[in-house]
């Protein structure tokens, strides 16, 4: 096919200049600050939290168990979210390279299940152990109240996670799983590329 | 290595960035993917046993980085980075190189890939072991795609 040594000649044309390795390697390096910087920086923020938390309950000596019980939850939902944000960075910067493209495929759509899966559930897990620590937690300090105060207290704080469970939640779940089901669509057909005509 | 990396590099880097340039046609974010590619190499060449000729390696990697462009629609700097690149002058390069690589964009994506390793002369067993296809079905494709292309060179020249 005369077509044939033409395009490999026309293919053969096109060329770059090379780029020095050392701007290879500055990528790497730079690569390995950006994403250190955003789980430290995640981690820390929330871990000063879960102290802040801890330190109300050494300094102010709550005397009644759904209090305590209130502070464990919510440092446990801060874990769940940790939990789930460094697994999510590290899922997809494992997949490996390696493989055959068609078996490169499968493996991102694995993982991409995965992560749906695992955000689902971090997600509903997190708003269940932040609503009801917080539930927990107010218990006894709104005990010391008045009945109205504590009831606008209450009454505040049910809106707010109101407002949260059926407005912030839907909607961040939502949000999650757009974007990773517009992948997991892109690498289904990209998968069934491979498999037509064959 | 280090030494053995940059033979690699020297070796492979137009290669990659032909096949990478041939799936988003776009020479910048070529050169990215093309960067990616090596970055990988460099990590896992202390890994790779010879099963595959380390060819049919590279070439797997660069593949499986251009797949994932998907991830990256919009044209942001991956992850923010911006490093310090020497603008290259490009060579100007005839129209038809240029209109092939832009009929070669046009294609579905695992296309792309077939036919420009195809044209960057590798045997068709190899394109099979690279995508993870039967050879039958590279053939196939192959053929297909040149009559496509053929056919699209004919009407441009018109």
């Amino acid at each position: 096919m005369n077509s044939n040594l033409d395009l490999k000649e026309l293919w053969a044309k096109q060329e770059t200049g090379i780029p020095d390795t050392k701007d290879l390697f500055k990528r790497v390096a730079s690569f390995k600050r950006t994403y250190l910087k955003q789980l430290v920086y995640a981690n820390i923020l929330l871990l000063l939290v879960a102290i802040f938390i801890v330190l109300i309950w050494y300094y102010f000596q709550p005397e009644y168990i759904t209090t305590k019980s209130g502070i464990v939850l919510i440092i446990l939902a801060i874990l769940a979210y940790l939990f789930s944000y460094n697994q999510s960075i590290p899922l997809l910067l494992k997949s490996s390279y390696e493989m055959s493209s068609a078996d490169y495929l499968q493996q991102l759509l694995s993982l991409k299940r995965k992560q749906q899966f695992l955000q689902g559930i971090m997600t509903n897990l997190y708003f269940i152990l932040l609503s009801t620590g917080l539930f927990l937690y107010m218990i006894e300090y709104t005990m010391r109240m008045k009945l109205p105060m504590g009831m606008v207290c209450y009454g505040i704080t049910a809106g707010w996670i109101a407002f949260n469970w059926f407005y912030i939640k839907p909607k961040t779940i939502r949000k999650q799983r757009e974007k990773i089901d517009g992948l997991i669509n892109k690498f289904t057909l990209l998968t069934k590329q491979f498999s037509e005509n064959s | 290595m280090d030494i053995q990396f940059d033979e690699i590099y020297k070796t492979y880097w137009q290669k990659i960035y032909r096949l990478c340039l041939g799936y988003v046609n776009d020479a910048d974010w070529a050169k990215d993917i093309a960067q990616e590619t090596f970055i990988t190499v460099w990590q896992q060449l202390p890994k790779f046993r010879n099963d595959s000729g380390i060819g049919t390696w590279i070439f797997r990697i660069a593949s499986n980085h251009c797949l994932r462009q998907v991830e990256r629609n919009k044209r942001i700097p991956r992850l923010g980075i911006q490093t310090e690149i020497p603008e290259i002058i490009e060579p100007s390069i005839e129209d038809k190189t240029a209109f092939l690589y832009q009929c070669i964009a046009e294609l579905a994506e695992t296309d792309r890939l077939i036919i420009s390793l195809e044209l960057e002369d590798i045997k068709q067993a190899e394109i099979a072991q690279i995508v993870g296809i039967s050879e039958a079905n590279v053939r196939v494709r192959i053929h297909r795609i040149k009559e496509r292309l053929t056919q699209k060179f004919t009407k441009h020249e018109q």
